[in-house]
């Protein structure tokens, strides 16, 4: 459905994007992550044509946005972070204003209008003027003005930005809901537990690199494997942090309390083979867990640029 | 017939400002006020002297034509010049954009509401210029192509207001500019024509014809209008005092001849540049030499 190939980008010294590589399936909701700077907005103004790409493409139904922005825009709504809203303007006007812009007139536009208000929760807003409205309501009839040409793809960039928790959670309702209609959705957020918890597929852009892309499941594996380890031993440390130091896949060792985090780079079976190794050595383990991660865990972990080296720190 | 959705919305946006029926009220006024004091000084003169002189009725038109160039001179770049770089400050641009909008829909859109505006202020000021209808001496076909010579101003106005408005990322910054261009357009041109003259004055014995920065004059609103008021009233209306060169436009040969549809053809020219430039610059950046 949409597929970004070698994108490169550069604003005078800045690489914003460095051989970006995406593909987002039919009907799937991307998760698009990544710190400050990263390069989410610059992918994202890329695919909707407003920047061009210094090399590279996007394929959109594999047509390309560079050759026919045409017939791509008619396929693509977008939501941006910040967008304006015209004085003088109501609800009703506003969405039948957009509809002119893909060429919808008369009752055709009123009744795609008014149905796309009533799917964002607005229908009863149609006749206040557009700059009364709060800020969820603004973002979500920007969601409808978004939908007005009935595009199969939608593209987001943080969307809830600045939304309290309640609209938020409409917001992502809505969005489900979409989902559910066929849409293929393309969101960039910086709330990571929501993402995860809408997200069909998620892609961690880092510098402008795609560090990640995978689905829900592969990053849930992903999480696992970036959780720390928590070991507590009964009795003197010295054994087992010795055995810990010495190990090829330790690379942090944290004292919290009476247990010892150890930042652990492999599986399950190097897991089993690090305890046998403990209990032989005659150290008393009495817990042996991986802590439970979350995105933002993985995400840290992805996008940490400190050289990772086996650290033993004292947390009081 | 598919009207301009940017047009549309402005129109109607626009109709439910203070703003539009303020800057009726203020033009009206000035031109009533302007023409009425006119009027009254004739009228008071008759009395004074018990001489009615016809031929000076004629000047009223002459003076509220002249004021109402003036005033569309100061309107029309403020009506354009925010029009863009508006949007790209309210960020409603990329909105648009991302539509099947083209940046020349979007700028033409403009200039559309920016000219209705116009109109609406030329139309709106009729019954003014009509008191000179009461005496007569002036024909529907000169008020006709006064008409003619105030849209062409607008639209060369307008359209480098709108190519300011594209090129400037504010709008404070692109009013300026454009009110540059209004100065450079109507002032510029003819200082280079009273600097020609002097060198030339300086250099020849009796060298008073200006040469090449006379064609200057076929960009300058001002000197069209005064040439076309020179024509229906004669040479010491208007703005006369201002462009002793229009005089000698009959030296010019061809062009000179035909100096205000040239000067007019000239104008719309380059309008249609501003406005190709204003796409350009609304345009969303393009590829430059694609390597893969």
């Amino acid at each position: 459905m949409l597929r970004i190939e070698n994108l490169k980008k550069v604003f005078g010294r800045t690489v914003a994007l460095d051989g970006l590589n995406m593909t987002v399936e039919q009907g799937a909701l991307y998760g698009f992550v990544g710190p400050n700077g990263a390069g989410k907005t610059t992918t994202i103004k890329t695919i909707i044509g407003l920047l061009a790409p210094d090399e590279g493409r996007v394929l959109v139904n594999d047509i390309d946005v560079a050759r026919e922005p045409g017939r791509v825009m008619a396929r693509i709504g977008y939501v941006p972070d910040a967008f304006g809203v015209y004085d003088n303007l109501k609800v009703s006007e506003y969405m039948e204003f957009f509809a002119s812009c893909y060429g919808l007139t008369g009752l055709k536009a009123r009744k795609r209008g008014q149905m796309l208000l009533e799917q964002v929760g607005l229908d009863d807003k149609a006749d206040f003027y557009v700059e009364g409205l709060s800020r969820g309501m603004q973002q979500r009839l920007c969601l409808a003005r978004a939908l007005i040409h009935n595009p199969p793809v939608l593209i987001m960039d943080e969307p809830t930005a600045g939304l309290d928790p309640r609209t938020r959670y409409e917001f992502k309702e809505i969005l489900k809901e979409l989902q559910n209609q066929g849409k293929t959705i393309l969101i960039s957020s910086h709330i990571l537990p929501e993402l995860a918890e809408i997200c069909t597929d998620i892609g961690v852009v880092d510098q402008g690199r795609m560090v990640f892309e995978g689905t829900m499941e592969e990053i849930l594996a992903q999480i696992n494997v970036a959780s720390p380890l928590l070991i507590s031993v009964s009795g003197s440390q010295k054994e087992a942090l010795a055995i810990l130091r010495d190990h090829p896949e330790v690379e942090t060792i944290t004292i919290r309390d009476e247990d010892i985090v150890v930042g652990f780079s492999g599986d399950k079976r190097d897991e089993g083979a690090l305890l046998k190794q403990l209990v032989d050595a005659g150290v008393k383990v009495y817990g042996f867990v991986r802590e439970r991660g979350n995105l933002e865990s993985v995400f840290m972990q992805i996008t940490d640029h400190s050289d990772e080296e086996v650290v033993l720190i004292h947390e009081d | 017939m598919r009207i301009n959705p940017i047009w549309r919305q402005e129109s109607r946006a626009g109709a439910r400002s203070f703003k539009l029926p303020l800057i009726i009220l203020g033009f009206n006024s000035v031109l009533a006020v302007v023409a009425l004091l006119y009027m009254y000084s004739m009228i008071a003169q008759v009395r004074l002297t018990a001489e009615i002189q016809y031929t000076s009725f004629l000047g009223l038109y002459s003076f509220v034509a002249t004021m109402e160039f003036v005033l569309l001179l100061f309107i029309i770049p403020g009506l354009t010049a925010g029009a863009i770089s508006g949007e790209r400050e309210r960020q409603t641009l990329d909105l648009m954009l991302t539509t099947k909008l083209k940046p020349s829909d979007i700028v033409l859109g403009k200039l559309a509401q920016g000219l209705s505006t116009v109109f609406l202020l030329i139309v709106s000021s009729f019954p003014i210029l009509g008191l000179v209808f009461i005496y007569g001496g002036v024909t529907v076909a000169d008020v006709g192509l006064l008409l003619l010579c105030y849209v062409v101003t607008a639209v060369l106005l307008g359209s480098a207001g709108l190519f300011c408005s594209a090129a400037m990322r504010r709008s404070t910054m692109a009013t300026v500019a454009a009110y540059l261009v209004v100065v450079i357009l109507n002032a510029g041109t003819l200082v280079v024509n009273y600097l020609a003259v002097g060198l030339g004055a300086i250099t020849s014995s009796g060298g008073s014809a200006a040469g090449w920065p006379m064609y200057l004059l076929l960009w300058n609103p001002a000197a069209t209008f005064q040439s076309l008021l020179s024509s229906q009233m004669g040479s010491e209306s208007g703005l006369a005092p201002l462009f002793p060169q229009l005089e000698r436009i009959a030296e010019m040969g061809l062009i000179g001849r035909y100096w205000r549809p040239a000067s007019m053809a000239v104008q719309l020219l380059t309008a249609a540049a501003f406005l190709w430039g204003a796409v350009r610059k609304t345009k969303p950046a393009k590829q430059n030499g694609r390597r893969r």
